[in-house]
């Protein structure tokens, strides 16, 4: 009689050896491949585009940003046809204060603010979770410095604009204006010993998953 | 190594994937290249593993790191970089393959064949030949599911993610492998 276990087995015994025996690689030339690698996905003339990116993301944020924030304003002192009562908006579901206008005309709503805080948040979490790789790092840290006091600007902004009206987001935003005004003091040198206290700050206080949750409700509309 | 030692030691290696994937999505060609040594080795592995053809994993390679630093603004995070990388690996192979009509006629090489049939083992020469030959004539998903399950070690949930198919369509496909390669070399595994 066929023995199935037997063949089983014996297959098993055929595919642990294959694994040893069955195509496998002369030592690849890793070196030369990255080179390769290296020059198509990096090529010189794209070194510097994320930087230009980089900028001129920012400017558009702060653009954006402003445009919210007046036109925020503008709507607070009623230059808009916008009912931003906080009966409204509990009629409407939203947290106080945080759709009127949207509430109320369903075309003049809160998304700049909301592009605006996702966006910020965004950035403020790459830069974040590149801090430890950088406290790794021996050198300055002007170019973190750099980027962080951009978002600091960004965060005070933010703290003064219906965005920061939510009372979670205005404690993300608080921890990150300080986060960020600490990472913005290393520009100076000597600072490295600050940033691995950032970095434990940062662990202990789980910025980062608020961060992360904070955007996806934004992104899921939920905010 | 105590658990919880274990557990920081990947947490921290997540973090530090992070930071790179992080910095090299920004151009960073130090991260990027702190990435590429961190998972080149396995990926050229995997797809020499399924062209079977030296130059040929290499390009891959390339092709693979090239896609996936171009795209590594869009890794969300939602799974581990490894597992989104794998699939890159058997998207560009799988594509690779179809267009290089040199494969098939490469599998008649039996030079090329017997360079990695050296050092003797418990398994005789022409068995190895046969079961190298059965393994070849495998359908591509069969053969991608049994070389990345059985021979590389990924668990089912991997192949799948990597493969795009569900973790039971991985497990059904192995399991059709094998029960071709029962069929094939039912002779020899008897003799076993």
């Amino acid at each position: 009689m066929h023995d199935e276990h037997h063949d089983d087995r014996a297959l098993d015994a055929l595919l642990t050896d294959a694994a040893r025996h069955y195509r496998v690689p002369p030592e690849p030339a890793l070196d030369s491949i990255w080179a390769r690698v290296e020059a198509q996905a990096f090529p010189p003339a794209a070194h510097r585009r994320p930087a230009r990116a980089w900028r001129m993301m920012s400017a558009a944020i702060a653009a954006s940003l402003v445009l919210g924030v007046t036109l925020g304003r503008l709507s607070a002192r009623g230059s808009f046809p916008v009912a931003s009562t906080p009966e409204v908006a509990a009629a409407t579901g939203s947290p106080a204060g945080m759709r009127p206008a949207a509430a109320s005309t369903g075309r003049l709503d809160n998304d700049p603010y909301q592009r605006t805080t996702e966006e910020f948040l965004g950035r403020t979490a790459l830069l974040l979770a590149s801090l430890p790789a950088e406290s790794r790092r021996d050198g300055d840290h002007a170019q973190v410095a750099a980027q962080a006091a951009q978002l600091l600007g960004t965060t005070r902004l933010l703290l003064d604009s219906p965005a920061a009206s939510d009372p979670r987001v205005r404690a993300l935003l608080l921890d990150l204006e300080l986060m960020l005004a600490q990472v913005a003091r290393l520009r100076a040198p000597q600072r490295h010993e600050e940033l691995v206290l950032i970095n434990d700050a940062l662990t202990m206080r789980d910025v980062v998953p608020r961060i992360r949750s904070v955007a996806a409700e934004i992104s899921s509309g939920d905010y | 190594m105590p658990r919880g030692a274990a557990i920081a030691t990947s947490s921290e290696r997540t973090d530090d994937e992070r930071s790179l994937i992080a910095r090299a999505v920004v151009g960073d060609r130090l991260a990027a290249r702190a990435l590429y040594d961190a998972h080149a080795a396995r990926v050229h592995r995997l797809a020499y593993r399924f062209c079977g053809d030296a130059e040929l994993a290499e390009d891959l390679t390339q092709d693979v790191f090239v896609v996936v630093f171009r795209e590594l603004a869009k890794f969300r995070g939602e799974s581990a970089f490894s597992t989104w990388l794998h699939r890159v690996v058997v998207t560009v192979s799988l594509n690779a393959m179809r267009k290089v009509k040199r494969l098939r006629e490469r599998e008649a090489d039996l030079d090329e064949a017997r360079h990695h049939e050296h050092q003797s083992g418990d398994i005789e020469p022409d068995l190895r030949s046969r079961l190298n030959a059965a393994l070849d004539a495998l359908p591509d998903g069969l053969r991608l599911a049994l070389v990345m399950h059985t021979m590389e070690g990924y668990s089912h949930a991997e192949v799948g993610h990597a493969l795009g198919i569900a973790e039971g369509t991985s497990k059904a496909r192995v399991f059709e492998a094998r029960a071709r390669l029962r069929t094939v070399l039912a002779g020899d595994l008897e003799d076993m």
